[in-house]
């Protein structure tokens, strides 16, 4: 089970990190493109500044989901690293479960925020908000299957410290 | 509201990220209103709390530290420092501030600052012999002079939100982000037999210097392209970062020849990461934010304190004091916004310049980028270096100090605070 | 009765800006008139979001009360654009004319409708009419704009006007454009003559043409249900409330323009241009055409009955004398 769930996580993390460095590299061209025009083509294009925003927060609500399965979220572990292994494994999975908590909240009203966003007219290319409002639900639907994910692979494990750290 | 105060320290003991503790505690404010339409706005004020375009700044440092250590450009201008001050005690830390210095002439955000060096300087000094927690201290203390000398986004958003001159708080701003740098280099030298600094063995010899100089033209010339960038008008302070990555990659395509696009693909992805990493908490801080201001918290807060003195000095140090306190749990945009237009007509009751009262928040709101649990500075350092937020803290104690020190002079002085500003004739 | 939890995004000073001017009579009509059974509370600044999300709670019934922007409101109300008719008012009195007449109840009634959950009380004053400035050269003639790069927000219909006059239009954050001015990213921008003077960009301009080309009001709006749950004599007063509040508005404004935070103050940093009635005419001409095809081509039928009946009222309030 521990190991399954590490390689499913393992496995949709790749697939999210290109997503997500393909959004970064559009996001440096993006803004790359709004400095060339306004210095060199003047062609006085109305959507890099916008559009550069939404694709940030694509890219950075996706790697959310990153940070959950490399466990790279700061936190402060000198306390519960004191605690006796059993309450301090009891207490990092119920911290997990309140975090996937929080995302699914979430993910539960951020579908109606995206769908709202349908109503709703974007400045640029004449769409709707809905498909860059659908970052925050799309975001929280994976972070949420990833928290579960590392929640059943690590239990609670995942703050002793292991040799590297023991020697710096 | 003592619900979502327990419900965040509570978590924050036990391991939860900050991110998703303070996204928690949020949360319980919004069932703590009462009703599901208020738990609605949550998503509204992730989406919108990230919707900034001068964040941008903060992904583009990281990236172009991340192309430069890839391609040597780092190791160039590390070597460059040693041969230059590498005989002194802690001559790379000494470096890293001096490099904040001119690093803030580029930006107008700490966090950008913290972004690049943590990516590059870190990680040279801790080959220097360094300890790691050691070095993210002295990059984040460092950090702060970035928005304190012009450029400064903070400056922009008090000015224009006080109607105070933003050239004149430009201004104010100079000689409290020199007085930073030489009070933290003094910190560094005193500290320096205790931290066990490393220092070179001899001095390098003047042959040295100058080959070592120049071999590294070309990563000299990357400030200084950002700089022509933004002072000859093409670029803004937040698309300068994407100058930066230009260059860093232009460098390393066709110069060094060591960029490959298997690296390239690595150094998107961490960036991503580490940006997810600390957006995450900008996004949570918003929900939480909302629900202070909805509650008129930090107002009843200020009311409170606020009512105890008039006297200009203890005024001074109760506001200063305030904000630092609402600083380690608040982001300071949101402070600004809420506490500014309360705090503000009080400076002016005790005869405060605007200019003057508009320097001492700015100061004490980018001091508290670096005070935990909430500090942004060190979220950046953090996750760009792995090292622990307790541990940079700790080695961070008495830059804090120190800086609190200076944030304190030029409050009470207002000869020293007011006089670049006069001299331009900003102020009277 | 209830509390009205009221958002705007302006500092909470009613001597300092028409909103909080606007807001602060609102809530002493309203709270003295039904002896304290509706009170308002005002929160300013944008503490609780932007202009969009005020909009967005204020229909989700989160807040009760807003003073929205054009800007803000036109992603949920794409017909606001047709206000953009530039060089449409002779002066401020035609505005005045014009919202409290036949247009506004028809605007009004049309957001009404279009959102469905709020009602619109007034159409209170921003500040006045939209300057340009910039650090190339005077402009008073069309040829002037020539090449001046000028900051607008990511609005098509702002753009196009600017391109019409002949300059050359960027979108650029807000906060970036203070910084923008003074390095010379962009050479000039548009916004009323209050936020000009606030946003201090008179320090990094040389230049400022009266050019009166927009009018930008607030819309001033309340959560439906909100309004519904009031007795008939609390909507009598919360009505009187408005109306003063949009009086308040007008008169704050146009001090503000006489004193030292408005053209009074500014003349002395900057150096003012006013257009004859020629130029302004030419302007006019040069623009109204591009943006009545902008309004065909990307707005609606019912957008453009609007726009007709705009054109028709500010003729004849342009064309009225006071007391006459
Ligand atoms: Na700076
Ligand atoms: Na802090």
């Amino acid at each position: 089970m521990k190991s399954w769930a590490g390689n499913v996580s393992a496995r949709i993390n790749a697939v999210v990190e290109a997503i997500v460095a393909g959004l970064m590299l559009a996001l440096v061209f993006d803004v790359w493109l709004g400095v060339v025009d306004r210095y060199y083509f003047h062609w006085q294009l109305p959507w890099p500044e916008e559009f550069a925003r939404y694709l940030m927060i694509w890219a950075a609500m996706l790697a959310v989901s990153c940070g959950i399965a490399g466990r790279e979220h700061i936190g402060l572990t000198a306390f519960v690293d004191l605690l006796p292994k059993v309450l301090r494994r009891a207490s990092l999975i119920a911290m997990d479960l309140l975090a996937l908590a929080l995302f699914l909240y979430v993910l539960w009203y951020g579908i109606p925020f995206a769908n709202g966003g349908a109503s709703r007219q974007a400045m640029i290319f004449g769409t709707s908000l809905r498909p860059y409002y659908a970052a925050i639900p799309m975001a929280a639907a994976i972070a949420s299957l990833q928290m579960a994910l590392v929640l059943l692979r690590d239990l609670g494990a995942h703050s002793e410290p292991t040799f590297e750290e023991d020697a710096v | 509201m003592i619900w979502a105060l327990a419900a965040f320290v509570f978590l924050i003991l036990f391991g939860m990220p900050i991110g998703f503790a303070i996204g928690l505690a949020g949360v319980v404010g919004l069932i703590d209103m009462g009703g599901t339409q208020f738990l609605a706005i949550g998503p509204s004020k992730i989406f919108n709390g990230l919707n900034i375009f001068p964040f941008l700044a903060m992904p583009f440092f990281i990236l172009a530290g991340e192309v430069m250590n890839d391609t040597g450009i780092t190791d160039r201008l590390v070597k460059l420092a040693r041969v230059l001050v590498g005989r002194f005690r802690g001559g790379l830390a000494h470096t890293n501030m001096l490099a904040s210095v001119f690093f803030a002439g580029l930006t107008g955000s700490a966090t950008a600052d913290a972004a690049a060096f943590g990516r590059t300087l870190v990680p040279a000094m801790v080959k220097e012999g360094y300890k790691r927690d050691y070095a993210c201290a002295v990059t984040a203390a460092g950090s702060i002079i970035g928005p304190t000398i012009p450029p400064s986004g903070l400056m922009v958003v008090y000015g224009s939100l006080m109607g105070v001159s933003i050239a004149g708080l430009f201004a104010a701003g100079v000689l409290p982000g020199l007085v930073i740098c030489l009070v933290c280099m003094s910190v560094i030298a005193i500290g320096g037999n205790r931290e066990n600094l490393p220092k070179a063995l001899r001095g390098a010899t003047l042959r040295e210097v100058w080959q070592t100089f120049v071999s590294s033209l070309t990563a000299l010339a990357m400030p200084v392209i950002i700089l022509g960038g933004i002072l000859g008008g093409v670029v803004t302070p937040t698309e300068a970062a994407s100058i930066a990555v230009a260059y860093a990659l232009f460098i390393g395509i066709f110069v060094y020849r060591t960029l490959t696009f298997r690296s390239f693909y690595g150094m998107l992805v961490r960036t991503a990461r580490i940006t997810g990493v600390i957006f995450v908490i900008i996004a949570f801080a918003g929900i939480l934010g909302w629900w202070m201001s909805f509650e008129r918290i930090p107002q009843m807060i200020a009311e409170g304190v606020l009512s105890l003195s008039d006297n200009r000095y203890i005024v001074i140090a109760i506001i200063i004091g305030l904000l630092l306190v609402v600083g380690m749990v608040m982001d300071i945009t949101a402070i600004l916004i809420i506490l500014a237009p309360v705090l503000v007509p009080l400076t002016e009751n005790v005869g405060l310049e605007p200019i003057h009262a508009g320097i001492i928040f700015v100061l004490a709101l980018n001091i508290s980028l670096m005070t935990p649990p909430v500090g942004a500075c060190l979220f950046v350092l953090s996750s760009v270096t792995g090292e622990k937020l307790e541990r940079i803290s700790l080695k961070l104690f008495p830059f804090l100090i120190a800086e609190v020190a200076v944030l304190f002079i030029f409050a009470f002085w207002e000869d020293a605070a007011l006089w670049l500003p006069r001299l331009l004739g900003f102020a009277q | 009765g209830g509390t009205i939890k009221f958002g705007h995004d302006n500092k909470a000073d009613p001597f300092e800006n028409p909103a909080h001017a606007c807001t602060a009579v609102f809530s002493n009509i309203l709270e003295a008139g039904t002896n304290g059974s509706v009170d308002v509370e005002v929160f300013g600044s944008n503490q609780l979001g932007t202009a969009a999300e005020h909009v967005q709670q204020v229909r989700d019934g989160i807040l009760q009360a807003t003073l929205t922007s054009t800007g803000a409101l036109a992603s949920y109300y794409p017909r606001i654009d047709v206000l953009n008719l530039p060089f449409a008012f002779a002066d401020n009195s035609s505005t005045y004319e014009v919202f409290d007449g036949a247009f506004g109840t028809a605007l009004a009634a049309d957001i009404e409708e279009t959102l469905g959950d709020v009602v619109v009380l007034g159409f209170p004053d921003t500040g006045g009419f939209f300057a340009v400035t910039n650090s190339k050269r005077p402009i008073a003639d069309l040829a002037d704009f020539e090449g001046v790069r000028v900051r607008t927000m990511t609005l098509p219909s702002h753009q196009k006007i600017m391109q019409a006059l002949g300059a050359e239009a960027y979108p650029l954050a807000w906060g970036e454009v203070y910084s923008g001015l003074q390095t010379g990213v962009i050479d000039g921008q548009m916004n009323p003559v209050p936020i000009i003077s606030f946003a201090n960009f008179a320090e990094v301009q040389e230049y400022m043409t009266l050019t009166n080309h927009l009018f930008s009001p607030y819309t001033f709006m309340i959560n439906r249900a909100f309004y519904e749950d009031l007795t008939d004599q609390e909507r009598t007063v919360l009505h009187h409330a408005a109306e003063n509040c949009v009086t308040a508005s007008r008169g704050i404004s146009r001090i503000i323009e006489a004193s030292d935070r408005g053209l009074a103050g500014l003349m002395d940093q900057i150096e003012v241009t006013a257009l004859t009635a020629e130029q302004r005419k030419a302007m006019a001409d040069a623009t109204q055409p591009v943006f009545e095809t902008h309004v065909a081509e990307n707005l609606d039928a019912k957008a453009g009955e609007l726009l007709e009946l705009l054109k028709t009222e500010v003729s004849a309030a342009n064309g009225n004398t006071y007391l006459d």
